[in-house]
């Protein structure tokens, strides 16, 4: 059955094509807001929140895009958001705690690159850390970044060789060694 | 520069950037479910009349639409002047000068999606061009979403609003320069059947400037 079938009998109040909508669709969901997130909890939530937006919003799908990347455009909404706000108030507790910054570990601290990356992604503006994820990880194109961000092809393009940019400066000692 | 081996090196391991568990479908399914039961409740204690009963009304719709047009551009344009005393806020204690600012800040980007949101359905009803409309859109969906993210939406019925209203402007940011009839008139039914335009003209303060002199 395909995505317009499936949205038809939604809208016709199936509950078993809700269901079947979900599972079509929860892992590419999952994924993404995991990789954004890195946290079991709040990837969930914000998989949770896309589902119960989408269902909400599902009559005013067009279908000029694919379902996948509707949900998709959902999904890093809120997950952008969120990761916003959990941001703001651990910056709040470390200036309270006085604790200093965190992923900034000395050189002899750092085992491998993947960590070194790791820690390089998380400290992207948000806006190329999601093209870099919804590209580089998780191979989305540039279209389907456009259409979920909302921005041109042009501009995810573009934000994605600066966050190339700023990784390989970041990790430019592995290139020496 | 950098050489190729580290650029595929950065490749592989990116694979591993918080690689995902496997997906608790049934766990987050069954809250999904229970979410919506609970909101499907909340919304039946004030069920919203359906908008289809006022449609023998629609002239006199449009006639409300274009009044709001005027108001709503009026609001955009007008050259605000103090109100001899500021008006309260309505949260039953004097709010801090933070708190104030968001609501300023809120009332403000309320009034203004209300006012593009009624030019842009009355542009859609006369066929106009939609082509100005989707980068205006993108403006305002970026004042929503830094609005989401702040003390502004602590307030659940705002946060509603908000969202609902962040799925329209992101709609309208979507639009290509010649988009369909069809998806254009999904857009405008959307709006009306989830009530945002009549929510946002609630939110709206009435007057030349409620929030004038909060701070």
């Amino acid at each position: 059955m395909d995505d317009q079938e499936l949205i038809g009998r939604v809208l016709a109040g199936d509950p078993n094509a809700e269901r079947a909508l979900y599972d079509a669709h929860v892992d590419r969901v999952f994924r993404l807001v995991y990789r954004m997130a890195g946290d079991l909890d709040r990837a969930q939530d914000y998989t949770q929140e896309t589902f119960i937006r989408a269902f909400a919003r599902l009559r005013e799908f067009r279908g000029e895009a694919a379902l996948s990347t509707w949900l998709g455009s959902i999904a890093i909404s809120i997950a952008l958001n969120g990761l916003r706000k959990v941001r703001r108030l651990r910056d709040r507790e470390v200036a309270l705690d006085a604790v200093p910054p965190m992923g900034r570990m000395t050189p002899e601290a750092e085992p491998d690159l993947k960590v070194r990356l790791a820690q390089a992604i998380d400290g992207l503006p948000d806006g190329y850390r999601a093209v870099f994820v919804m590209h580089d990880v998780e191979g989305y194109t540039h279209e389907e970044i456009a259409t979920s961000l909302g921005v041109h092809p042009g501009t995810s393009k573009a934000q994605l060789f600066r966050a190339r940019a700023r990784l390989r400066d970041a990790l430019a000692d592995f290139a020496k060694e | 520069m950098l050489d190729d081996r580290l650029d595929d090196q950065l490749r592989d391991a990116a694979k591993d950037y918080n690689d995902p568990p496997e997906t608790p479908r049934d766990l987050m399914w069954e809250r999904i479910v229970a979410e919506r039961a609970e909101k499907t409740d909340r919304s039946s204690v004030l069920p919203i009349r359906p908008l289809r009963h006022l449609r023998p009304l629609w002239w006199a719709a449009g006639i409300a639409a274009v009044l709001a047009l005027g108001i709503g551009l009026g609001r955009l344009s007008i050259n605000r002047t103090p109100l001899a005393a500021p008006a309260p806020i309505a949260t039953g204690t004097t709010p801090r000068v933070g708190n104030a600012a968001y609501q300023v800040a809120t009332a403000e980007h309320l009034s203004q999606s209300e006012a593009f949101l009624t030019l842009f359905r009355a542009s859609v009803r006369q066929g106009g061009n939609e082509q100005l409309a989707s980068a205006t859109a993108r403006q305002l969906l970026a004042t929503n979403r830094l609005l989401l993210d702040s003390p502004a939406a602590n307030d659940g019925k705002t946060r509603l609003l908000l969202q609902d209203l962040e799925l329209v402007l992101a709609e309208i940011a979507q639009l290509t320069p010649q988009p369909r009839s069809r998806d254009l008139d999904l857009i405008t039914e959307g709006l009306e059947r989830g009530g945002v335009m009549s929510r946002l003209r609630t939110a709206v303060p009435s007057g030349p400037s409620t929030t004038q002199g909060a701070l």
